[in-house]
């Protein structure tokens, strides 16, 4: 007889611990739709946020912004080269 | 006792059946309508459209990238004085403020004011805390360089059902890929509407367009526009294009037509701009066809170029018609080399007439001209040659020197390449490699489309284009030092049915360094004003350009 008495003890006691589980995950898990939706807010922001700066960017490293800017700076296109058509004599040794 | 116990059996039976009968008109008959009406009460649908693929040069530059913008709304039950509204909204939109006052007056729930603001314009409005005022977020296509590269690229606009569609270029050939893809999710809200924690049903996360990179270098368009526009300016010329490809791998470098559009705001320009006239228009070649059918030639062992040309020592009659040289000069005896340098059509048609008619449809069939190059932009069109069954003794002649036969630059620009890529003829390509949302990589490898001549045919005409422009007419605007192979054309316009005397289409085409091609260039001016010579136009551009591209490349001079 006592060992029924243990049995059900024991499966009231697992009972239990499920429930006290349940609301503890309940409750931990009721406030994640709030958290999500901020996540959600912030996610959002950050990507707009991303977008205006790549299209900034983008705009200020054109060659057209960069040539205008150039020319207005008083910079002129370079019309000669120097390149050395024989080869020095360094680390020359007969 | 069994009759009462059979009676309430049947109404039991009967009650199933009703309840059964129910269940099958709810589950099955209108399943679908519920299954919606449910949705919609623990969820919202959400329309997940990814954004459209980038176009990149080779250095990693979006020559079309994506920008937000807002469309600026209103709902006029909401907004609580229209005047008000209108006034404060019209600076700032530019839109005048009876027109927003009429929009607001409307018995509407919405009203556009604005299709796309920025996002500084909406922090305007914003700070004007207008009652009933909002904003839509949308991306809209954005060009960082304007119009620098538009006939290449295209432009993207709307089809039938509003939805964004690529036009022309590589926004058309590309619209597949670089689309992103519409798909429907369901997000799981609580009583409260907020979203709560559970996975979007179905969301693969994949819904980006992919990403282009090009064989395009920004710096090397960015040169070609420049000198084309500065030669267009110089040489009076109703429009220019050119084009320069790598021999080797067929990958275009750089491709500009002036005039030009701005593909953000497209519909502002007239249709004829938005075609690329590189690949799409044909005209007669002139001259820089003669290098490809000297190539021919040589290579079945007709001419060398040592050969002499015995019926050079004046007009050639055809058929009724006199063949004469562009400055009525003849040179008799005159052997291969000169009949290229001095651009004589004499001389040109001694070797037509060496080749004959099967020798004409090879060069045609051999340099790809009777197809389409298959180059990844929309709107290519093809050459436009008369059957060769239909080609009398002048016609064989006359397109011996690139007359009477009309192609597009892209189809020459390609032929000639093989000549710098030791006779094998690529396909030209814009795109280099394709990226896919989750980041694979897709190379399109170079694609051989034949050898037009043998390595040693392709070696005897780069002799043969390094003397023409040595020592040809446009040697006076050469680069010193350097060995460049080209050739100019000049090429008589045909009008109803004759050649206009005074306009022509005057080109270049040429390969730098002679021994290591790194490009192939074909410059054209059409119509230029201040001459109509493809020596005193073409040529200069050409050059020009190529001096910034080999000090852009870092090659020195080697003579």
């Amino acid at each position: 007889m006592k060992k029924y008495y243990l049995i059900l003890a024991g499966l009231i006691t697992v009972i239990l611990l499920l429930i006290i589980a349940n609301i503890t995950l309940s409750n931990s898990m009721s406030t994640g739709g709030i958290e999500l939706s901020q996540l959600q807010l912030k996610l959002h922001d950050l990507q707009m946020q991303n977008s205006i700066l790549e299209e900034k960017v983008l705009s200020l490293s054109s060659y057209t912004h960069i040539a205008s800017q150039a020319a207005t700076l008083g910079f002129t296109p370079e019309k000669t080269q120097l390149s050395l058509s024989t080869p020095l004599p360094l680390a020359y040794n007969p | 006792m069994n009759r009462r116990c059979r009676f309430a059996l049947v109404c039991f039976i009967v009650v199933f059946l009703c309840v059964i009968l129910r269940l099958f008109y709810w589950q099955v008959v209108r399943a679908d309508e519920l299954v919606s009406l449910g949705q919609a009460q623990y969820g919202d649908n959400i329309q997940i459209t990814g954004q459209r693929g980038e176009i990149e040069t080779a250095d990693g530059f979006s020559l079309a990238a994506n920008q937000l913008n807002y469309t600026v709304f209103a709902n006029p039950k909401e907004v609580e004085n229209d005047d008000l509204t209108a006034n404060a909204l019209s600076p700032i939109l530019q839109v005048d403020s009876a027109s927003i006052s009429a929009l607001l007056s409307l018995d509407r729930f919405w009203v556009s004011l604005s299709p796309a603001v920025t996002n500084d314009t909406k922090n305007e409005i914003d700070k004007l805390k207008l009652p009933g005022v909002g904003f839509e977020e949308k991306y809209t296509r954005f060009y960082p360089e304007a119009s620098m590269a538009a006939t290449l690229l295209g432009f993207v606009g709307k089809d039938a059902n509003g939805e964004d569609q690529g036009y022309f270029g590589l926004e058309g050939f590309y619209d597949r890929q670089l689309k992103g893809k519409s798909t429907y999710e369901t997000q799981i809200n609580d009583a409260f509407g907020r979203p709560i924690l559970a996975k979007l049903e179905n969301f693969s996360g994949d819904t980006a367009g992919r990403t282009l990179v090009l064989h395009i270098d920004r710096a090397v368009q960015y040169m070609m526009e420049d000198e084309l526009q500065k030669g267009m300016q110089l040489y009076g010329a109703q429009s220019v294009t050119a084009a320069a490809i790598d021999p080797k791998t067929g990958g275009i470098i750089a491709m500009a037509s002036l005039p030009s559009f701005d593909p953000r705001t497209y519909q502002d320009y007239s249709d004829d701009l938005f075609l690329n006239p590189f690949i799409s228009d044909t005209y007669e070649p002139g001259s820089t066809f003669k290098p490809l059918v000297m190539a021919t030639a040589i290579d079945k062992g007709l001419v060398t170029p040592y050969t002499k040309c015995n019926i050079c020592s004046g007009p050639v009659p055809i058929g009724g018609y006199e063949i004469h040289t562009w400055n009525d000069e003849y040179a008799p005896n005159i052997d291969m080399i000169h009949v290229i340098q001095d651009s004589d059509n004499t001389g040109m048609t001694f070797v037509g007439e060496k080749l004959g008619l099967s020798g004409m449809e090879d060069v045609l069939q051999r340099f790809g001209f009777n197809d389409l190059t298959g180059i990844d932009l929309q709107g290519e069109g093809g050459s436009d040659i008369k059957s060769t069954d239909n080609w009398y003794p002048i016609d064989v002649a006359t397109s011996s020197f690139g007359q009477g036969i009309a192609v597009t630059p892209i189809q020459l620009l390609t032929a000639f390449a093989s000549l710098a890529n030791d006779g094998k003829r690529m396909e030209p390509h814009v795109v280099d490699k394709i990226i896919t949302s989750d980041g694979q990589t897709i190379v399109i490898p170079p694609k051989v489309l034949g050898q037009t001549v043998s390595m040693q045919t392709a070696r005897v005409m780069n002799e043969i284009l390094v003397n023409a422009v040595n020592n040809g007419e446009a040697s006076f605007a050469r680069l010193k030092g350097y060995r460049i192979a080209g050739k100019t054309g000049t090429a008589q316009i045909p009008v109803a049915g004759h050649y206009d005397p005074t306009k022509t289409i005057a080109s270049f085409i040429g390969y730098a360094p002679a021994d290591d091609p790194k490009f192939v260039m074909l410059v054209i001016v059409n119509r230029p004003t201040s001459s109509i010579y493809g020596s005193e136009t073409a040529a200069p551009i050409f050059f020009s350009l190529a001096q910034r591209m080999l000090n852009y490349y870092g090659i020195a001079p080697t003579e």
